[in-house]
């Protein structure tokens, strides 16, 4: 199958319009940002606790919520894990100015009250921990062990408990006494010894996360430097195999990228966490790349014919690549697809930005990258015609020598050396 | 078959066979993060300025005594920093006291205003003191942890001078407990009691007035329900400053049972310690011993005989507690606090969960990708698949090879790879392509192809391996893994694209006889 064979559409006829489209997008991505939704920073960067819980009898969302606003955690997010996993939520709460420890213990002490209410034996069977269930067993020493030695009877609980355990470490939350009858080392008078001293509680904790604002200050400052430096190593890239006009032509299209990505992004309600970030350097890479490999074109092609116009030019470029933008941007398209329906609950963040990125990205290398390119010559163009003295400097920061007939010349020269470089 | 194109084919091989071997069988080679297997990630921060409040006070402590020793008055300090006191001397006695801390003090700089000497420590003795107190907690940590006994524990310092230790404990899941065990001070006292225990402060200071002597103490201590083994209540003490025996003097402690079978902890002191204890007990027979950890006071048994050597430790504990206190009075007492500045536990169900949806998502886009590849290039679609496969390999075998461990990201990662490592195979396809339109013979079209694109292809796997590069750098953990995992995967892109590819085109052509086209749709 073919695509775009001889494609020839005039990308670059109505660049100021999509210049301006452009900047509408952009600007309507942070303005989504800043004024109307704000990030869903999650506690990575903003510092605080976050508790996923599996429920038996999963409570709705809103009870969840009501419940913990009457505990005093009225300021708890609560989100639900998954379609897949109606019984899994996550609840997070911000920092209360309390120093660097989190509050996962008032969080599990408040579900706690809620949904295991009433009278019941101090050792909850999805919540404790395998050497506080031995030490119950040895106490209730149901097989009579203790009588003949101390040790083997210790070994011996320590064992069924690891195995009690390894259920709930598998399933996520124990449903029943019943559940745990078959496990290696369990026998009916076990059973019933664990029976009388413990109970199945209504949730389990699957994970638990604190971030202290210290280490959440530093991830913001690192993650900003990192997706800034990213893009000002681009920049730098471009120009050395390049010219500083490309540079900056891919470097506003992966601001662009990532302003509208963020827009989407915040509009969509996604948790912003350290994945995203990854997410987004991710995009930077990757986004850049068609810029790239136009760009390259248009530097083989100013080899061959130097007499073209600069427009022509660029716009063959981006037809002559076209196809392959197209099936590129489909094949990273399809394997993100994959990721953001399938990948689960963890990666959803990463997933859309890699999704919605690689159609802005495609779109920006066209729109944005060569249009820039272009825009930029015809202005550094028009100001020699005009004679200006404005410009004494040439795009690369070179002096100009004032006999060079053409902007051009310029990338020419520059185009040549690198391809004589290789 | 000419020769260059067998011993390209023989290095293909060995590469496949290498890395195969490298991560084969993969649930034993593939070393899995955290966030798939579950685990606790602590990042703890030590106090390192409990460690110097600590030598100052000591310092400031004998400073006094030797001022009283030589004639000289008592000196009581003004703690200005962790680092720094002042004390008020008398003019008279000035030169004295400063030249006798020239002597004994040379790391702390003494400056002298009026009646006023301020004492800093130097900037290197500081540096070097707290480097000390972060090396000692972290190896009381090590201790403990490897006590506790966790298999693969990583246990580090965050970069090289720095006050963090990271701890990373896979296959636990009980952050309460490991946190209580590596929090723990385990700064251990034997104090004899002169007054209560009472339930008010006040009442037992009545006592004294209200305010007790320079050389006792009030200190607090739980008081627990028989049964259940929980905190109901406090109660004070008032017990002699000066601990004769401390933690320090202990040989070793064990959990064991007690008379009624309740858990308790034994301990044995050193020769030289058994000694000292026994003539305090000796002195203090009568009268209550406080058992102190940490400033609290964990029980006050009377004292009824001369203990030398060994002795048990009650206080309504279970046995999880007198487990995990042995654990810490026999790897020592932590030079300063300790506190948690991250962490993050996730349970094994969640990483199992997590691992299914990734290999789930791996296949489903591995499988649209192929298919896009068939349907665009029809055979030489194959080509790139047969690339493809091989680069999913070699990332697994890198990730094996370097000790890397893949996380969910990473997992990403490689799905994210196989999307993007199609591009090389669609730049030299699509050049390819274009050569042969342009009415050159296959085997032309090829060598141009190649040739052609390899510069694009460089340039796009440079731009996104300096991204992650970045992405490496300020990532840690699950996000690390997915730099590494990206970077090894471009690198396998690289050679799959640009040497197995051509290779398979080459091969295709050599066993042909004529070649008029080949099938690139």
């Amino acid at each position: 199958m073919r695509f775009f064979q001889n494609a020839n559409y005039d990308f670059l006829k109505y660049r100021k319009h999509w210049a301006v489209v452009s900047t509408l997008l952009s600007v309507l991505g942070l303005a989504v940002v800043v004024f109307h939704k704000g990030l869903n920073v999650g506690i990575d960067f903003a510092g605080g606790t976050q508790v996923v819980v599996q429920f038996l009898k999963p409570p709705t969302a809103d009870d969840l919520r009501k419940s913990l606003a009457q505990a005093g955690l009225g300021d708890a997010s609560i989100q639900g894990y998954g379609a897949e996993n109606p019984d899994q939520f996550m609840i997070r709460t911000r920092l209360h100015g309390k120093g660097e420890e989190g509050q996962e213990q008032e969080i599990i002490g408040a579900l706690d009250r809620i949904y295991n209410p009433g009278n019941h034996p101090a050792f909850d069977v999805n919540k404790g921990g395998a050497e506080g269930l031995a030490a119950l067993l040895f106490e209730a020493d149901p097989l009579q062990l203790k009588a003949a030695d101390v040790t083997t009877a210790r070994e011996a609980y320590t064992e069924v408990a690891q195995s009690v355990l390894g259920v709930r470490r598998q399933v996520g939350v124990v449903r029943d006494f019943q559940q745990l009858a078959g496990v290696k080392g369990m026998t009916p008078e076990v059973l019933q010894a664990l029976q009388g001293r413990s109970y199945v509680g209504n949730f389990a904790v699957l994970s638990r996360e604190v971030v202290g604002p210290t280490v959440g200050a530093e991830l913001r400052q690192r993650g900003i430097l990192a997706v800034v430096m990213s893009m000002l190593a681009m920049l730098v890239y471009i120009w050395i195999r390049f010219e500083l006009r490309f540079g900056i032509g891919a470097v506003i299209a992966l601001i662009h990228d990532v302003l509208v990505t963020l827009g989407l992004y915040a509009l969509f309600g996604f948790e912003f966490n350290l994945t995203t970030i990854a997410a987004f350097l991710t995009l930077v890479g990757y986004s850049v790349n068609d810029s790239v490999v136009v760009f390259d074109r248009v530097r083989e092609m100013l080899r061959k014919s130097k007499r073209m116009p600069f427009e022509k030019l660029l716009n063959d470029a981006v037809n002559m690549t076209l196809s392959r933008t197209i099936l590129t941007a489909s094949s990273v398209f399809l394997a993100c697809l994959a990721l953001l329906f399938l990948g689960g609950e963890v990666l959803r963040g990463f997933s859309f930005v890699m999704t919605v990125g690689v159609i802005v990205g495609t779109y920006s290398s066209v729109f944005v990258a060569a249009s820039f390119a272009l825009l930029w010559e015809n202005m550094v163009q028009r100001r020699r015609d005009r004679g200006a003295p404005a410009t004494p400097r040439a795009a690369d920061g070179k002096p100009r020598e004032a006999a060079k007939p053409r902007e051009v010349k310029n990338g020419e020269r520059k185009a040549a050396a690198g391809g004589r470089r290789r | 078959m000419n020769k260059s194109l067998l011993y390209r084919g023989l290095l293909i091989l060995a590469v496949t066979v290498l890395v195969v071997v490298a991560f084969w069988p993969p649930e034993k080679k593939i070393k899995l993060g955290l966030d798939l297997r579950g685990g606790i990630h602590l990042v703890l921060r030590v106090k390192v300025d409990d460690a110097l409040r600590a030598e100052r006070d000591k310092v400031a402590e004998r400073l006094s005594q030797e001022s009283q020793s030589s004639g000289g008055p008592a000196l009581p300090m003004q703690p200005l920093s962790a680092s720094a006191f002042a004390v008020d001397v008398p003019a008279g006695a000035r030169q004295k006291i400063l030249d006798v801390a020239r002597a004994e003090f040379g790391e702390w700089q003494p400056e002298a205003t009026g009646n006023r000497v301020v004492f800093r420590l130097k900037e290197d003795e500081r540096r070097r003191l707290s480097d000390l107190a972060v090396n000692q907690a972290l190896k009381t940590i090590d201790n403990r942890i490897n006590a506790f006994g966790v298999a693969e524990p990583l246990i580090q310092r965050q970069g090289m001078t720095g006050d963090r230790i990271l701890v990373q404990l896979p296959g636990v899941d009980d952050p309460e407990r490991i946190k209580g065990l590596l929090k723990t001070t385990a700064f251990l006292e034997f104090r004899i009691v002169e007054g209560g225990p009472a339930s008010t402060s006040t009442e037992v200071l009545a006592a004294y007035n209200g305010t007790l002597p320079p050389n006792l103490e009030l200190l607090e201590g739980s008081v627990k329900d028989e049964v259940s083994g929980k905190s109901i209540g406090t109660q004070f003490y008032v017990v002699q400053k000066v601990a004769r025996v401390t933690g320090r003097d202990l040989k070793s402690a064990r959990p064991g049972l007690g008379q009624f079978n309740d858990p308790i902890v034994e301990f044995t002191f050193t020769h030289e310690a058994g000694q000292r204890f026994g003539e305090l007990t000796q002195a203090n027979k009568g009268k209550g011993l406080a058992i102190v950890l940490d400033h609290r006071v964990v029980s006050a048994p009377r004292i009824e005989t001369r203990i030398t050597d060994q002795g048990i430790i009650r206080g309504q504990f279970t046995q999880e507690e007198v487990t995990d206190l042995s654990t810490v009075l026999n790897s020592g007492a932590l030079p300063a606090g300790i506190e948690t500045l991250e962490e993050r536990t996730v349970g094994p169900s969640l990483g199992a969960d997590s691992i299914k949806d990734g290999i789930r998502a791996g296949v489903v886009g591995a499988v649209l990708v192929v298919l896009m590849m068939v349907v665009v290039y029809h055979l030489s679609g194959i080509n790139a698949i047969a690339a493809l496969v091989l680069n999913v390999a070699i990332i697994f075998g890198g990730l094996a090879y370097a000790g890397a461990t893949l996380t969910l990201p990473g997992i990403a990662g490689v799905v994210l790879t196989m999307g993007m490592a199609v591009d090389a195979n669609v730049l030299i396809f699509e050049r390819i392509r274009e050569e042969l339109r342009a009415g050159r013979t296959a085997r032309t079209s090829i060598e141009e192809g190649f040739k052609r694109a390899f510069a694009s292809v460089i340039d796009t796997h440079m731009t996104t391996l300096i991204a992650a590069a970045f992405l490496y750098q300020f990532g840690s953990g699950p996000v690390r893994g997915f730099a590494v995992t990206l970077v090894i995967g471009l690198l396998a892109s690289l050679f799959t694209a640009v040497f197995v590819s051509h290779w398979l085109f080459d091969l295709e052509l050599s066993l042909r006889k004529r070649v008029e086209s080949i099938s690139i749709g």
